[in-house]
């Protein structure tokens, strides 16, 4: 038994000592990664269309918004949120029903509606320091609870096409992309030049260390669970413009999705460490799995499990990446 | 190399078995080299006392022992095999079993569950009655047979908890145990005890390694002693041939004339006044005066209240409470944010924890506490902060070029001094806290950081800090203050001041009370 532990000790040894011959494996993984998925996306029949690349693009962007926000609360050491997709959801129906204030007057009712109720579970997390994925999963019942009880689960389809002005393109270049673009542009803003983000990375790196630093940690959570608020708005409008209407079922598996693009991505899980740049690249790597398993006639449930085996796969690296 | 124990060692049984063979083990943590070949050789029966400073690589070795940490280099036998220990759970089959200073039971559980909690010999079925016999043989062994198996273990004493700790590894069949400052919490009445159960141990042929910060425990109940230095062995001696002196010599290995500045110019005025501190549970009634210039030190021992009390005055304890005035403004606790405006900053010895961020780059740890000053509208102006990072950089003495680095590529040393430059120069000179600041940094860049700090004293700061180093403290402070479970002993001024009293206060404070200062 000595002897199998011995030479096991070895091996593993080698692979992962030192740290730098550590990084270059884990970057090697990654490179190699990266190739096949292009080649199998290439030889993909189909794939390389431009309506299908819009297509996937599109698909991408309404969960990328959300995965923007999603990333500043990983960042800021509250993990994630289970509660984004349902107030996507319930940002459609909020925005739909406003709809006789105008569209300015919509927009701002759903943005304002989607950053508060976000900024308030930020709140709860960092202010009386509440587990997070415990107050998401209430936040989440909470919010299908109320608005299945006020609306009877019906969705909302207003008449008149005041919200078609938010499906229209910029040139070649779907709205959804665009808006997604932007909200990358955005946060990483934030993040690299502003004060609110350096505290949001300073307090995921260590909440403790920030403290004496003289950071009160519960502000900036609190903003930057507001911003996801308000990625999620994003997403909400064009969704509910995209298919005329407000429902429950719009944000359904958004969530998982979002999470799988941060940590894709390569966000640290703990917090601190982390960009906007980075979950673009998780968003879009997970649409090229999903658009090649769809081209390749896989079903769902297939979808789901390729990303689930992938996430999977990026969290043991990071773990490995971080062990002495 | 490989260091031999004499063979002459008092009370030695007349079959002195080795168990426990490491030698030449080595292990470094990026830049540090926590262990260089170190070696230790002990034989059955025998209590080794482990000594060194804090840094000194005492735990790092406890760690490589029981399978925390895997060795860069380096062997170790026990009972004369070549072993490789895995894992926690392979260091405690093979008979190596640590009994730590937090201690790890379950405190809802029973005495009885909590000894064979874990247990391999425990088979899913099995007669409670046997276990039942065999834990109250262990605790009789060690003379707690008054402890009773089916009370929840938290109601116990922390003396009884240790005994109950040392009787799980007893039916674990553990041949070498290893204590880890285990007096450190303990009252006088349940050292004597924990100094029993280890006779008995020692008359069963068990080894024991105990390590200790109190040199009047390794001459009371040690065979021998092995001390290291800044990850090295110094050696190993058997205790009857050496004496105090030459035990501390062998810990410092230097003279204080070397490490520590001088104190270079009179108290200016008050910086810091600190009246009738309390915190609930820790510290009953504490009062400070801290002049500009001057280094004040609180010492007392682990538990004692100095680390809670520093951490109060930075605004880290929410439920405490007194009168603080800082360059004549009244400031209230129970807030960082406050503290920081009345120019009062903590630099911690827990760097992992509370004091740097390890991940983020170099530049940002230095200027985290000064954002705002450079946010114009929450934008930062990068430029004007990456200015401000070269010069303190250069105040601290880092290298400039290292500001994108991240943190944890830096040394112990160099960390510390981000931590120091962080606090520089975000406003007149304010108040420096300090909890154990030198904790895990080698010799060399302590002198670095002893000069850092007599040169902030120079230019008008002030600092009160803490530390269980007593050499430290003796060689730093311009007045040292004594604490002993939650209240003030004395007050030493540089006259008065010696390591002898120190001791006497923190740890016996009723044969010095009649020096008790109101």
């Amino acid at each position: 038994m000595t002897t199998l532990a011995q030479s096991k000790n070895d091996t593993v040894g080698r692979l992962l000592n030192p740290a730098g011959r550590r990084k270059r494996l884990l970057v090697l993984i990654r490179v190699i990664a990266l190739a096949a998925l292009t080649a199998v996306a290439l030889a993909t029949p189909g794939f390389l269309s431009l309506p299908s690349m819009l297509s996937m693009l599109t698909t991408m962007s309404f969960i990328g918004c959300v995965a923007i926000g999603m990333t500043f609360i990983t960042l800021s050491g509250s993990l994630m949120s289970f509660a984004l997709g349902a107030t996507l959801s319930v940002t459609t129906v909020v925005f739909m029903a406003s709809l006789p204030l105008g569209l300015a007057g919509a927009l701002l009712v759903a943005f304002a509606f989607s950053a508060l109720i976000t900024a308030l579970q930020g709140f709860v997390i960092g202010y009386m320091r509440a587990n997070p994925i415990i107050v998401s999963l209430a936040a989440q019942a909470l919010i299908y609870g109320f608005v299945t009880f006020a609306t009877g689960g019906r969705g909302i389809y207003p008449e008149g096409g005041e919200t078609d002005i938010l499906k229209s393109n910029l040139g070649v270049i779907p709205g959804p992309l665009a808006a997604f673009l932007l909200t990358v542009l955005i946060g990483q803003f934030i993040l690299s030049f502003t004060r609110l983000g350096r505290h949001i990375i300073m307090i995921g790196s260590n909440r403790r260390a920030a403290e004496a630093a003289g950071i009160e940690p519960w502000h900036a959570i609190t903003a930057a669970y507001a911003f996801a608020g308000i990625c999620t708005a994003v997403s909400a409008v064009l969704m509910a413009a995209r298919y005329a209407s407000g429902d429950m079922e719009h944000g359904l598996g958004c969530d998982y999705h979002a999470i799988s693009a941060v940590l894709v991505g390569g966000t640290a899980i703990g917090g601190g460490e982390g960009s906007a740049l980075r979950t673009l690249f998780g968003a879009l790597i997970i649409a090229v799995v999903q658009g090649v398993l769809l081209l390749n006639g896989f079903s769902t449930q297939m979808q789901y499990l390729i990303v689930g085996i992938i996430v999977l796969a990026v969290i043991a690296l990071q773990t490995l990446g971080e062990r002495r | 190399m490989l260091q031999r124990v004499p063979t002459e060692l008092k009370q030695g049984s007349d079959h002195r078995r080795t168990v426990l063979d490491v030698s030449g083990i080595s292990k470094t943590f990026g830049a540090v080299a926590a262990l260089d070949d170190v070696s230790l050789h002990l034989a059955a029966g025998e209590v080794r006392a482990l000594c060194g400073e804090n840094g000194a690589g005492k735990s790092t070795l406890v760690k490589i022992l029981t399978g925390v940490y895997r060795p860069d280099s380096g062997t170790i036998s026990v009972g004369g095999q070549p072993v490789t220990i895995d894992d926690t759970r392979h260091a405690q089959e093979l008979g190596l079993a640590f009994v730590s200073q937090e201690l790890s039971l379950c405190p809802h559980l029973s005495v009885l569950d909590n000894i064979w909690l874990g247990s391999i010999k425990v088979p899913l079925l099995h007669r409670r009655s046997q276990f039942r016999r065999q834990a109250r043989e262990a605790l009789e062994r060690l003379g707690a047979a008054h402890i009773d198996l089916d009370t929840p273990a938290g109601t116990l004493t922390i003396g009884e908890r240790q005994l109950v700790e040392i009787a799980r590894m007893l039916t674990r069949d553990a041949r070498v145990l290893i204590l880890d400052e285990p007096s450190a919490t303990l009252s006088d009445l349940e050292i004597e005890r924990i100094f029993a159960a280890l006779t008995a141990l020692k008359k069963d042929g068990r080894s024991i390694i105990y390590i200790t910060h109190r040199l009047a425990e390794v001459f009371q109940i040690c065979d021998s002693v092995t001390v290291l230095r800044n990850g090295r062995s110094i050696g190993t001696h058997p205790i009857a041939s050496l004496d105090r002196a030459a035990l501390i010599e062998m810990m410092l290995g230097r003279s204080f004339e070397e490490m520590y500045p001088e104190s270079s110019r009179e108290a200016g005025e008050v910086a810091l006044d600190v009246k009738d501190l309390v915190i609930p549970g820790k510290v009953t009634s504490f009062s400070v005066t801290v002049p500009k210039g001057e280094i004040v030190c609180i010492a007392g021992q682990v538990g004692s209240g100095a680390v809670d009390i520093i951490n109060a005055l930075a605004g880290l304890v929410y439920d405490a409470s007194g009168t603080v005035v800082v360059n004549g403004r009244p400031m209230a606790l129970g807030s960082a944010a406050r503290a920081l405006n009345h120019e009062i900053m903590l630099i911690s010895g827990d760097r992992a924890e509370e004091g740097i961020f390890r991940r983020l780059s170099v530049f940002d740890n230095l200027v985290a506490t000064r954002l705002s000053s450079y946010a114009c509208g929450g934008v930062l102006d990068l430029g004007g902060l990456r200015r401000a990072a070269r010069a303190l950089a250069k105040q601290v003495g880092v290298d400039a070029g290292r500001l994108r680095s991240p943190a944890d590529t830096l040394s112990g040393g160099n960390q510390q001094k981000l931590a120091f430059g962080r606090c520089l120069d975000r406003g007149p000179p304010g108040i420096l806290v300090m909890n154990e600041p030198t904790r895990g940094i080698d010799v060399g860049a302590r002198a670095d950081i002893y000069a850092i700090m007599r040169k902030l004293c120079a230019r008008g700061y002030a600092i009160l800090m803490t530390s269980n180093d007593l050499e430290e403290v003796v060689g730093l402070a311009d007045t040292v203050v004594t604490v002993y479970r939650g209240r003030q002993v004395n007050v030493h001024g540089r006259q008065s001041l010696s390591m002898h009293r120190i001791v006497a206060d923190i740890g016996h404070p009723l044969e010095s009370s009649t020096e008790v200062q109101a």
